[in-house]
């Protein structure tokens, strides 16, 4: 049963949010998921780049009242 | 009420000495008692290593006993904690003591974990550890010519390190004239050349100017010792005759075997700085999981944010302040030159053009950590 | 708006405005002075003195702190303390020199008992005990 962890990266300059995903990619299974709060537009560019990049799955992205959460999922 | 710190390193020791002064009436009175439990009888300047391995500080300079440091109202042992029972708001050493506390501090810190990286222990240098700057210092000495490449893993302690490094070993092989026959090659791991928005904006013209090539996206899956060429996930390699790695870390091992925090990192309350669950714990410094820089400036305005509402509860009942996400890192930006980067979780300024007046600061600073850590600055 | 020229001295306002001549020459002088000062400093030397200020201001922590120490000063501060310190001061002058001029002790009783006839040495003893005694009692208060 894949698990979602949620990463508040919101207002967080360094490391990032992407960063923090990275990290954070690490330490979950394969087929889990990582949802990232981000208010960082950048982020929303950059995560997608980086998973597309690496080889793991991007899940979706969504903004809420300029909170991106932007959901990935482990690949491999 | 008893007073717990584990860690003796930079949040550690500015706690428990802020502490120490505040509650100096109490802890003559009996009324509190503040013991402070380490892995080591020394306190490493880490920032020194870096100098280090271009040879400007020799390894003595990085050292203090951390007897010396703290306040003499402190119950100071060095004796490792095995074990932690929060819920029984006790701890457990190495020697087989058992500590119990009111009030307990977690700051024990990060390690690396080269070994996590197959190949990067054998094949790659490192300035986090001692040994490794006198290692590296040593091949930078005896290097000739070629390519010095650089892999940063995540997470890592001094997020600016990378780059910094890059600057010195730019100025370095040009102090021994022989910066023309050495090609530098930085590879990070996201899409710009550093992960905070002002460094990268900073940082690129600078490498451009000073013919350090880089390669975003490159994310370190293997080194191979033999061939010298590092691997990534993204499927691209480098060729190095020297490489230089930022390791992975991981918080301390006891953090992870003791299940308080995944990869050792202590879920924390970012503004409070209370152990997610247990009021009575605060966790300070790189063993946080917070999302901010692992450096020793947020573990100093940590541990101050900490003091103020250790000494609020005591005196009060109620805490009075929350940590804002601050942060100052100087940036050396060569042998001569430095600029800084001093933010929190809401400003992020743009980063001001080097200079040699900063590079003092931060040569005087090497000196004034020892005040910092004693409380007096 | 009012011209107040009260307000605008000679010495700075140009005949046209801005700075005038001789205040740019000082600035540049100073500009010049701080460069010289930058070119002189070396990383070894910044750091020297910022290690000397740290390790000072560690220990005027130390001393600041010390209620003992402290209230000695307060003492030696009162005329009489002053008047001590100054007597100890010209003994310890005073001495040298006789313990250089005096013959070596012979030793035993006899060389005692011929001490202890000394009006001086009588003196010494009873100062020593009066300050023996105050020590005493002060400590008994203090703990």
């Amino acid at each position: 049963m894949p698990q979602r962890k949620v990463l508040d990266a919101r207002n967080t300059f360094c490391p990032g949010p992407l960063m923090e995903l990275i990290a954070n990619m690490k330490l979950i299974g394969v087929g889990d998921e990582l949802e990232v709060l981000s208010t960082d537009k950048g982020s929303a560019d950059d995560v997608p780049e980086w998973i597309k990049k690496v080889g793991h799955q991007m899940v979706g992205t969504t903004e809420v009242n300029g909170v991106w959460h932007i959901v990935v999922r482990k690949a491999k | 009420m008893q007073i717990l710190i584990v860690g003796g390193g930079t949040g550690g020791t500015i706690l428990g000495n802020s502490l120490a002064r505040r509650l100096a009436s109490e802890i003559r009175a009996g009324k509190v008692r503040i013991t402070l439990l380490s892995a080591s009888d020394k306190h490493m300047y880490q920032p020194g290593l870096l100098y280090v391995a271009f040879g400007q500080m020799t390894p003595d300079q990085l050292y203090r006993d951390e007897a010396s440091l703290l306040e003499s109202s402190i119950d100071f042992h060095v004796d490792p904690v095995t074990e932690f029972h929060l819920d029984r708001n006790e701890v457990k050493t190495g020697s087989g003591k058992t500590y119990a506390y009111d009030l307990l501090v977690i700051a024990t810190g990060a390690r690396i974990v080269p070994q996590e990286v197959p190949g990067m222990a054998e094949g790659s240098e490192n300035f986090y550890t001692e040994e490794g700057a006198l290692r590296l210092h040593k091949r930078l000495m005896e290097f000739r010519g070629g390519t010095v490449a650089m892999v940063v893993s995540l997470p890592h302690k001094c997020p600016v390190a990378p780059i910094e490094a890059m600057f010195l070993l730019h100025d370095f092989f040009k102090a021994r004239n022989i910066r023309d026959k050495v090609k530098l090659q930085y590879n990070y791991p996201v899409n710009h050349v550093h992960a905070t928005a002002n460094v990268a904006r900073w940082a690129k013209p600078e490498f451009d100017k000073a013919g350090i090539e880089y390669e975003t996206l490159f994310n370190v899956r293997e080194v191979d010792p033999v061939k010298k060429i590092v691997y990534s996930e993204e499927g691209t390699e480098c060729k190095y005759d020297l490489l230089i790695a930022i390791p992975p870390h991981r918080g301390m091992e006891m953090v992870e075997t003791n299940n308080l925090g995944l990869g050792g990192w202590i879920p924390t309350d970012r503004f409070k700085l209370t152990m997610n669950d247990h009021d009575n714990v605060y966790v300070i410094g790189d063993a946080t999981n917070i999302p901010v820089s692992k450096t020793g400036s947020a573990a100093h305005f940590e541990a101050e944010v900490a003091s103020d509402n250790i000494v609020s509860v005591i005196k009060t009942g109620v805490p009075v302040r929350e940590y804002d996400g601050r942060v100052y890192c100087f940036i050396e930006a060569g042998f001569d030159r430095a600029t800084h980067n001093a933010f929190d979780y809401i400003n992020l300024p743009e980063l001001k053009p080097p200079t040699k007046s900063v590079h003092w600061f931060k040569v005087a600073y090497n000196q004034m950590y020892w005040s910092t850590v004693r409380g007096l600055l | 708006m009012s011209t107040d020229t009260e307000f605008a001295p000679a010495s700075v306002a140009g005949e046209r405005g801005g700075i005038a001549p001789p205040v740019l020459e000082q600035l540049a002088e100073i500009a010049m002075l701080i460069g010289s000062a930058r070119d002189a400093m070396s990383d070894e030397m910044v750091t020297r003195l910022a290690r000397a200020i740290s390790e000072g201001a560690t220990l005027l922590d130390r001393l600041t702190r010390n209620e003992g120490l402290l209230q000695l000063l307060r003492v030696l501060e009162r005329p009489e303390g002053q008047h001590l310190l100054i007597g100890l001061s010209k003994a310890l002058a005073l001495m040298d020199r006789q313990v250089a001029a005096a013959p070596p002790s012979s030793g035993g009783i006899a060389g005692l008992w011929k001490l202890a006839r000394e009006p001086g040495a009588q003196d010494a003893i009873r100062l020593l005990s009066i300050l023996s005694q105050c020590w005493v009692e002060s400590m008994r208060d203090a703990r």
